[in-house]
């Protein structure tokens, strides 16, 4: 029998790397193209929204507030109403990226593979099956990173460019606001490319994983909002009876201080009125309390919940691997020196 | 003595804890440089029996090695072509072949996946989706060559394939063995299309080896007899009989001489493998014959 040629050349991963990667982004390249035009313009339309739009509904409201009761008033209506338009798109399309990066990850980046088998492709063609896994994770997470934080950041920019300025800008509590304004974008889009990987993996169906992941980083989203309080040790403001609960944020809890101290369920929202006069008295109240997140809270609420979603995605990355090395049996020996070869 | 291309030990898989067994106590040894044909009915576990070797699945128990060493590190030298022969759409014939060279660097043979490619006079500038089934087996088969593996594993290959195509790709087959001495495993359900090519079988059924070994041991090891209708047929092992009128013929493994008034006759290779199909309940052939070992 003739001996084959030995052209087996030892693997050399720091070369073979970018080459996956180059193939990863040509057979994603439709989506690379949308997803980049999509961040292109949310980040056009915020950098306008910070800019000139916040300037002129600002001076919209300058010129509306100098009226001051007189009967003919001139400022510009559309000014104030453009910026609140655009403010609500850029707002939910900030907030939206991460679904569209959870439905992508699940129905095309594994989902698509293994459904159609191209997976087993790549397996059989040098790749292996833990690399083939870990260039479709990084590179993704590295460009979803990179354009959610673009945004989140712009976002910001354009909502502190306002604050204060605009009558109608959202304070940093409103939660769509708040869930924009920070890294939690950044931490959702990564949860959601690591759900959507893992789903796909686990139903081999595009379609299915591309639901589920969806339905999956909406019920995260819900957690995160449903544990948000409770992420950072909140701050109490009590007051009299006359103001009402006060202290704007975040809030957690609030109620009425008792003469013995004991903290109760509100009745009513101040003793201005009789009925809750009456009512305040029977509790024996002398105050209103309230728990809160001010606003130097709102870094660490986000910074908390993004790393929590932070490890779960560890977490999801890990079980995706032990996962398809369960598939497809034990990795590779490390390459040695005693590999024998059949003529 | 050589490294056997695949050697199977115990190989059991089966898809979910409670699912049935998909291929159970799979024992056998494929030695370098055969052209194996994997037959078997529908659904018998020889996609399984290929992906488990391709290191794609891993199995539930027992061990196979391939070329030496574990499936996932053989991996390299395997080249594998699935059933589907999944290739991504989007891309096109050039750039399918482009991505297995940047793939499979140090080890592309950029030639033979051409050669392959241009002998169906594919446009290389069209994309995998507009290809019609045979077009794609082509391209599918250009990328496992291309690779120039040392074992190529292939899942039904020429199913989609017009007979000019089918020997044309067959020929390529051949010649890639004949020149680098590639193992090539084959599965499909034409037995008369692996005949001439074939010089080793394995036939799965119901999840289990029923018959391993060279093409030409296996042949000499059965035979097709005649004789009067209700002869006993022991002590030969039978693997299948049938009555006409008052005639017996049957397909024996014979246990020592045949008495001399039977008429006797070599079977086809696929009068072996249908007679064995046709009967499941059928002895298996055990232990397997491991003749090119010993001569080995």
């Amino acid at each position: 029998m003739t001996a084959a040629p030995t052209t087996l050349a030892v693997p050399v991963p720091a070369r073979r790397a970018p080459r996956q990667v180059r193939w990863l982004l040509r057979l994603h390249r439709p989506t690379v193209l949308v997803w980049t035009a999509f961040v292109l313009l949310t980040g056009a339309a915020l950098l306008w929204l910070g800019g000139p739009l916040t300037d002129a509904s600002a001076a919209a409201w300058k010129a509306y507030n100098a009226c001051d009761y007189s009967p003919r008033c001139a400022y510009d209506q559309d000014a104030i109403l453009r910026y609140k338009d655009v403010y609500t798109y850029t707002n939910v399309a900030v907030l939206v990226a991460p679904f569209l990066v959870a439905a992508w990850a699940g129905g095309a980046l594994t989902g698509r593979e293994m459904e159609s088998g191209t997976a087993r492709l790549a397996w059989t063609q040098g790749v292996s099956p833990a690399r083939w896994l870990a260039s479709r994770l990084t590179v993704p997470a590295l460009l979803v990173a990179a354009s959610t934080g673009l945004l989140a950041l712009l976002h910001r920019t354009a909502w502190t460019a306002a604050d204060g300025r605009v009558d109608t800008a959202k304070p940093w509590y409103d939660y769509a606001t708040f869930y924009a304004n920070g890294t939690l974008p950044v931490a959702l889009a990564l949860a959601g490319l690591a759900v959507g990987a893992l789903a796909g993996l686990l139903l081999r169906r595009s379609l299915a994983a591309l639901a589920v992941s969806v339905v999956a980083l909406g019920g995260l989203w819900a957690a995160v909002h449903t544990a948000l309080p409770h992420l950072w040790p909140s701050v109490t403001r009590t007051s009299d009876l006359g103001t009402g609960p006060a202290g704007t944020g975040i809030p957690t809890a609030e109620g009425v201080v008792t003469a013995g101290g004991d903290r109760v369920a509100a009745p009513c929202g101040s003793d201005t009125t009789y009925g809750c006069r009456a009512e305040l008295a029977d509790l024996d109240a002398v105050g209103y309390w309230r728990d809160f997140h001010p606003a130097a809270h709102h870094w660490p609420l986000h910074l908390v919940a993004s790393g929590a979603l932070l490890l779960l995605a560890a977490v999801l990355v890990l079980v995706s691997f032990r996962l398809l090395r369960h598939r497809t049996g034990p990795a590779a020996r490390p390459a040695g020196g005693e590999r024998t070869r059949t003529p | 003595m050589t490294v056997p291309a695949i050697e199977a030990d115990a190989l059991g898989k089966r898809f979910g804890r409670r699912a049935a067994w998909a291929l159970r106590d799979c024992s056998f040894r494929l030695p370098a440089g055969r052209v194996c044909a994997v037959v078997g009915p529908n659904g018998a576990g020889k996609s399984t029996l290929l992906a488990l070797a391709a290191g794609l699945l891993g199995p539930t128990e027992g061990t196979v090695t391939v070329l030496g060493t574990d499936p996932a590190t053989a991996r390299p030298e395997v080249g594998f072509v699935d059933q589907d022969k999944p290739l991504y759409p989007q891309l096109t014939v050039a750039e399918t072949l482009r991505m297995g060279a940047d793939l499979n660097p140090g080890h592309w043979d950029e030639r033979t996946a051409a050669r392959v490619v241009a002998g169906g006079d594919l446009d290389p500038n069209r994309r995998i989706r507009s290809l019609s089934g045979g077009q794609r087996t082509r391209v599918a088969l250009a990328l496992a060559l291309g690779k120039r593996p040392a074992l190529l594993l292939l899942d039904e290959p020429m199913a989609d394939l017009d007979p000019l195509a089918r020997h044309e790709l067959m020929g390529v087959l051949m010649g890639q063995a004949a020149a680098h001495g590639t193992t090539i495993v084959m599965s499909s359900h034409v037995v008369a299309e692996l005949e001439d090519t074939c010089d080793h079988l394995l036939l799965i059924g119901g999840g289990r080896v029923r018959l391993a070994g060279d093409t030409d041991d296996l042949l000499a090891a059965h035979t097709r007899v005649t004789a009067p209708a209700r002869t006993p047929l022991d002590p030969h092992t039978v693997v299948e009989s049938r009555t006409t009128g008052r005639q017996l013929t049957a397909l024996v493994r014979p246990a020592g001489p045949l008495p001399g008034d039977w008429r006797t006759g070599a079977p086809s290779l696929e009068e072996l493998v249908l007679s064995y199909l046709r009967n499941p309940g059928a002895p298996d052939q055990a232990p397997p014959p491991d003749t090119t070992e010993t001569a080995a």
